[in-house]
């Protein structure tokens, strides 16, 4: 099962319409988190928001996470082991306030388990190959340790 | 034994905050921690973990005018609760949490999101001439001095 998602802040039908139409064509089954978006998706089952719970379900369930370049969702499918495809909002169609999905893509694709695109051809390239997709093994940890320890000293003093 | 000391933590909804309470996880043990943030529909009981957390109005830089209500309910909380220090990962309402504590003389500390490579977020500029500690999640956006770079959530 593959599940879309694309945040509450915006819509982003253009990721959901690419990966509605692959779902169509691939015969493979997705649940959308679509936002406000306009397109409706005619092959995956799609709500526009959900609850915390019934996300975490569609997130475990999943084999593959598709999402707009945001950190939440990155963050979340590394810590729930399943590889994830994020595609960056564009600014200059209105997909969001700037280009910062953008400027964050080439680090992203860095981190394991992390595959990025930009188009649609790059999206359907990462998609025919979705059973050679890596899932990161652990969570880095030693920058976060690192940085919390920092805060901990910098409220002290 | 002293209580330990109260941390107020603050941040939009999403992305930001999957990175504060990622990062407040490691000081759960060390502080008393109360959270704030603006309230969705999407937020349940499980998102919150059994947390306590104050539900602000939303502010961005689309909606200014939501700044009036978000000043009040951050002033409140800071008034009830008194904690020592704010952390805040953005974006507009932990601006907004920075200035208060600022005037109010807490120790703010901002840590700008990861998903800011580039450039500092224009939240974190405007909040950084107030934060007693400005941290970036970017070396190469650190100065070593007014932006500091000490790690990252991931």
């Amino acid at each position: 099962m593959i599940f879309v998602a694309v945040g509450t802040q915006f819509p982003f039908d253009r990721l959901i319409s690419y990966v509605d139409a692959w779902v169509g064509q691939n015969h493979e089954q997705g649940v959308a988190q679509i936002a406000g978006g306009e397109y409706l998706p005619q092959h995956l089952r799609w709500e526009r928001f959900m609850p915390a719970t019934t996300f975490n379900q569609h997130l475990q369930a999943a084999e593959l996470i598709i999402s707009h370049a945001g950190m939440g969702n990155i963050i979340t499918a590394l810590e729930n082991h399943t590889p994830i495809i994020v595609m960056n909002r564009q600014h200059a169609l209105g997909e969001h306030r700037n280009d910062h999905q953008l400027d964050g893509l080439e680090w992203m694709g860095k981190l394991p388990g992390v595959y990025t695109a930009s188009t649609q051809d790059e999206l359907y390239a990462l998609l025919d190959r979705r059973h050679e997709l890596q899932a990161a093994s652990a969570a880095p940890d030693s920058r976060r340790q690192a940085l919390a320890d920092f805060i901990d000293q910098a409220i002290r003093t | 034994m002293n209580a330990p000391p109260k941390l107020l933590a603050i941040s939009s909804p999403g992305g930001h905050w999957i990175q504060l309470t990622r990062l407040c996880e490691r000081l759960e043990d060390r502080y008393s921690i109360i959270y704030a943030m603006p309230n969705t529909l999407f937020n349940s009981a499980a998102t919150l973990g059994g947390r306590k957390v104050y539900s602000i109005t939303d502010v961005s830089a689309d909606d200014k005018w939501r700044l009036i209500p978000c000043t009040l309910q951050v002033l409140y909380i800071l008034l009830k609760e008194r904690p020592q220090a704010i952390l805040s990962t953005g974006a507009a309402p932990g601006a907004v949490a920075v200035w208060l504590g600022k005037l109010l003389r807490i120790r703010t500390i901002w840590v700008d999101s990861i998903a800011n490579v580039r450039q500092i977020s224009r939240a974190g500029r405007l909040a950084q001439k107030q934060a007693d500690v400005f941290l970036t999640q970017w070396e190469h956006l650190s100065d070593g001095q007014s932006v500091l770079f000490k790690g990252a959530v991931l």
